[in-house]
């Protein structure tokens, strides 16, 4: 390591969202009501390029706070605008907030955008985009996917049914298209302006038991052809799979992640690519470890892969003695430094490391 | 019955100025009395006009408590004391009287020989003010006076921190003064039982922040002295006398055993080694381990780390110092730093906050050319690294403390009001109770509830659930008795034994009530409709038809006679003792209402 900090938690989190003024926002997913969600400012030496070492500002300050009466599972920021959106259990709706950091630290909740509840929904997954106007693309299946204006609550746009699987996560390529990801490893494209057409774009190897998928895209990098950039998708079996958008019909590359065999662990996976670093890619989710990998040496044959660095920290928790080891629950790259990452656990452990490169002869 | 209290906070950083006064039940306490350490002329000593405008402090306070030695917490005591004046109790633990003194020299002769100022404390008053003091022990519950009452508990945070709670009959407030809910090297974390005071006071200076673990600003302290002796320079670390020097000496020692690394490491002499001798005595406030291994092997006998000598400045190769005093600005530290400034391969690692003017506080701020006595410049090229190990509660800290005691009200200083929002709602959300945040030199008044307790007789509780209908436990139930307050306690009795301890004749006190009943026919007829209609009705009273031709219903009697003017009226007699007041009222009002036509 360059460099490692441990914070702890009160209440463990499943998301880490950067925000405007390199905010980080985290939030609790506890089943009783009270769960915090929490918007920090990341200590002095975290936030500049150059590290610093011995700092008199090692510690986040919590910079405004707000209380959900369920669970936060999920958490998107509305660009542009002072608001945010949460979903989480027991159904698909999802609770829109304000936070209004000058006036007071209170985030405070505004309303919320309903959905039709059928049987066995559970979540939804959210993405948020504000080209055209604050919106945010969300949904629990493959056919219950919509755009809902923020503000007004309005529906924007349905997306046309097709099956009911479950996704497992869905992004904003673009103003216009639209990135789905089913829990079955299924991709789907579509185009907002033609609400009638859900491209299918790439399946996943079968697999003989039933794994679950969850996908990582570029994060927002601009002015370059969002469709140009790899998808990654990761499954529960530690396969990975990379795919090209403008050419569907192959595996850009596959390989296998050397990973426990799935337990409880599926709930948390987790895979993103670095925006400063071409080609590398984190894991996590399946133990409390963070794997990472540089993908430019990956084909499409499927063999393992070995990682440049693996995060262990959280497996060596504080809270000692309780038996279950924790789970990484999820993680995110730093956004100016390239070998940053952010990840949390299930015990509420947080770390912030930053990895040396391995050299090439070693 | 109210609480009120008003303090004079500091300017809401790092360090600020404790001093709260708290007035509960008629008593008035004041709760530390600390220095600003920003300010160089009077600003720095609270005002305390604040408390009384004319009339001597002594009459008007009942007792000073100091919760620990830092300055910002007892560094105008002396002021306050002498200068001020008052001679009344100043309560602190065993070993905050036995470190103040030294450290209140020390500060004195800083701020007068080397800051050549007037307006302050002098050595004797710092002897006199030191003998107000009387030293408690940790749970010990001692009488301020006959019905002010205090206790100290354990805070962590410095070697004889105390949380202190101050009672007054039932009405308690706890004071928490600085604390740590984590134990660290060498102190243990605070503890309170559920004592359920009405108020908590509770500092809220790292409320709004999420610790770095220590282990890794330990890591990241030991990486950096390592590299710096690995490459053959020296590294001074300046320490206050007491405090973070000891943890840091432990951490070292443990290091260097570990590593098997050869530098020396050095201890000034003077004040740190008064600093040991009062760890060792003062063994039973440093937390388990500590203890534990004190048996096997003195921790603060160091292996490794030896005495320091002014000659081994000069002594070629690495090595670790730590000297004193703190913030660089006079004696051996200052000595030494001069001696290594200039080569970039030594470190400094100032390990807390430094006041402004000191050398220390400049060249944390970037100043690499420093201006010193007879205006020689020195260029600092050693490398100057900051690091804070400062123990203090975090929020979750605050909650833990809240859960363990229990207040019904919590205040929260030490904050800035609009930023707390947050944890106020949290505090009262998971709590249900009431959380305060005043803001500078505003006075807070908290109501409080006291509980009087009462005794009620058997005898007395028995016949009042006897009579009437039966209990309800959803319905509460009126009861009649006399309350005597005698000899400081409560009693709840019947009439007739209050009468008799009181030796007092009876009093029979009776009403009687008219009510007009139409009804143009015999008198005993309408008493028969009467006694119809009030059987019908009371099931569970007992109403009589007696053969006089009253009615009865229970001990109420009920008569009839007819209007002396007018023969359609009849007049009813209603009449009750005093004891039976809600059954007549009722009877009555009934009445009033009328007979049913329908009656034979």
């Amino acid at each position: 390591y360059r460099d490692l900090h441990t914070f702890e938690l009160q209440a463990p989190t499943r998301l880490i969202e950067w925000a405007r003024g390199n905010r980080v926002c985290v939030a609790g997913y506890g089943q009783s009501d009270g769960n915090e969600i929490l918007q920090l400012i990341p200590p002095p030496t975290l936030l500049t390029k150059e590290t610093q070492g011995l700092c008199p500002e090692r510690d986040f300050k919590v910079e405004c706070g707000g209380f959900s009466e369920r669970p936060v599972y999920s958490l998107k920021y509305v660009p542009d605008t002072s608001l945010l959106v949460t979903s989480g259990p027991p159904d698909s709706s999802l609770q829109v907030w304000q936070v209004s950091a000058e006036d007071s630290d209170v985030i405070k909740s505004v309303s919320t955008i309903a959905t039709e509840n059928g049987t066995g929904q559970s979540w939804a997954k959210i993405a948020t985009i504000s080209t055209r106007a604050p919106w945010v693309l969300h949904g629990s299946r493959l056919d219950r996917v919509q755009i809902t204006e923020v503000e007004s609550r309005k529906n924007v746009y349905t997306a046309a049914s097709r099956g009911s699987e479950e996704l497992s996560g869905l992004a904003f390529l673009d103003c216009n298209t639209l990135l789905l990801c089913c829990a079955t490893g299924l991709l789907c494209l579509a185009d907002i302006r033609q609400p009638q057409s859900l491209v299918e774009a790439m399946s996943v190897p079968s697999a003989p038991c039933s794994e679950q998928w969850c996908m990582g895209t570029r994060h927002g990098a601009q002015g370059l052809e969002p469709s140009s950039q790899p998808v990654a998708r990761v499954s529960s079996r530690g396969l990975l799979t990379l795919t090209d958008l403008r050419k569907t019909s192959e595996f850009l590359a596959l390989a296998k992640a050397r990973v426990p065999s799935p337990g409880s662990g599926v709930e948390f996976l987790c895979t993103s690519w670095a925006p400063a670093l071409e080609g590398y890619l984190a894991i996590s989710g399946f133990d409390g470890t963070v794997h990472v990998y540089d993908t430019q040496s990956w084909d499409s044959s499927g063999r393992e892969a070995e990682p440049i660095f693996i995060h262990e920290g959280h497996a060596f928790g504080e809270a000692g003695g309780s038996g279950d080891s924790p789970l990484v629950t999820v993680h995110t790259w730093h956004l100016q430094k390239p070998r940053t990452l952010f990840s949390a656990a299930s015990d509420g452990s947080v770390h912030v490391w930053d990895w040396v490169q391995p050299c090439e002869k070693c | 019955v109210s609480l009120v209290l008003c303090w004079c906070p500091g300017a809401g950083q790092d360090v600020g100025r404790s001093c709260i006064l708290v007035s509960i039940a008629g008593k008035n306490v004041m709760l530390d009395c600390g220095m600003h350490m920003g300010y160089n002329d009077d600003r720095r000593f609270p005002d305390f006009s604040y408390i009384t405008q004319n009339g001597r402090l002594t009459d008007f306070l009942d007792c000073v408590i100091i919760s620990h030695f830092h300055l910002d917490h007892r560094g105008a005591l002396p002021y306050f004391s002498e200068m001020v004046g008052y001679d009344g109790p100043i309560y602190m633990t065993h070993p905050t009287k036995a470190i103040c003194p030294i450290l209140l020299e020390d500060y004195r002769k800083i701020t007068v020989d080397k800051k050549g100022e007037t307006n302050f404390f002098t050595s004797q008053m710092i002897k006199d003010c030191m003998k107000k003091v009387v030293a408690v022990h940790l749970h010990q519950t001692v009488q301020v006076d006959e019905e002010l009452e205090i206790k100290a508990y354990y805070a962590g945070h410095v070697l004889g921190a105390a949380m202190f709670q101050i009672k007054v009959g039932c009405e308690s407030v706890v004071y928490t003064g600085d604390y740590n809910m984590t134990p660290d090297r060498h102190l243990g974390a605070a503890w309170i039982d559920k004592c359920r005071p009405d108020l908590l006071i509770s500092e809220s200076t790292y409320a709004t922040t999420i610790r770095d673990s220590k282990r890794c600003r330990e890591r990241d302290f030991l990486k950096k002295v390592h590299e710096t002796v690995e490459r053959g320079g020296k590294v001074l670390i300046p320490v206050f006398a007491l405090g973070r020097a000891q943890e840091l000496c432990i951490l070292l020692e443990t290091f260097w055993e570990r590593m098997n690394l050869k530098a020396p490491i050095y201890f000034s002499t003077g004040l740190t080694e008064k600093a040991n001798h009062y760890y060792k005595l003062f063994i039973t406030w440093t937390n388990q381990k500590i203890r534990k291994t004190f048996v096997q092997r003195n921790m603060f006998e160091f292996k490794h780390i030896k005495a320091f000598d002014r000659a081994f400045a000069d002594n070629p190769g690495p090595m670790v110092v730590f000297a004193t005093p703190g913030m660089l600005h006079a004696g051996q530290s200052l000595q030494i730093f001069r001696k290594w400034a200039g080569n970039e391969k030594n470190m400094v690692i100032m390990p807390g906050y430094c006041v402004q003017g000191t050398v220390g506080h400049k060249i944390l701020s970037g100043q690499r050319k420093l201006e010193m006595e007879g205006r020689q410049i020195l260029e600092v090229k050693m490398q100057v690294e900051y690091m804070s190990f400062s123990a203090h509660a975090d929020a979750k800290g605050i909650m833990q403390l809240i859960r363990q005691a229990e207040p019904r009200n919590v205040l929260l200083v030490h904050g800035e009001a609009k930023k707390m929002e947050f944890l106020k709602q949290k505090i009262e959300q998971e709590f249900h109770v009431s959380c305060y945040m005043p803001a500078n030199g505003e006075t807070t008044t908290i109501l409080t509830n006291p509980c009087i307790p009462v005794d009620i007789s058997l005898g007395l509780l028995k016949r009042e659930t006897a009579i009437g209908p039966l209990p309800d436990a959803k319905k509460p139930k009126l009861m009649h008795g006399t309350l005597l307050m005698k000899d400081n306690s409560f009693r709840l009795v019947s009439p007739e034994q209050a009468l008799k301890e009181l030796g007092l004749a009876e009093h029979q006190l009776r009403f009687t009530c008219r009510v007009h009943i139409q009804d143009p026919r015999k008198e005993h007829e309408t008493v028969l409709r009467v006694y119809n209609h009030l059987k019908g009705i009371l099931k569970d009273y007992s109403v009589q038809h007696l053969p006089d031709g009253s009615i009865t219903v229970e001990s109420i009697l009920i008569q009839a006679t007819a209007h002396s003017e007018d023969q359609g009226t009849k007049v009813l007699l209603v009449s009750w003792t005093y004891q039976d007041e809600e059954l007549g009222s009722y009877l009555t009002s009934l009445l009033k209402k009328g007979l049913p036509q329908s009656t034979p």
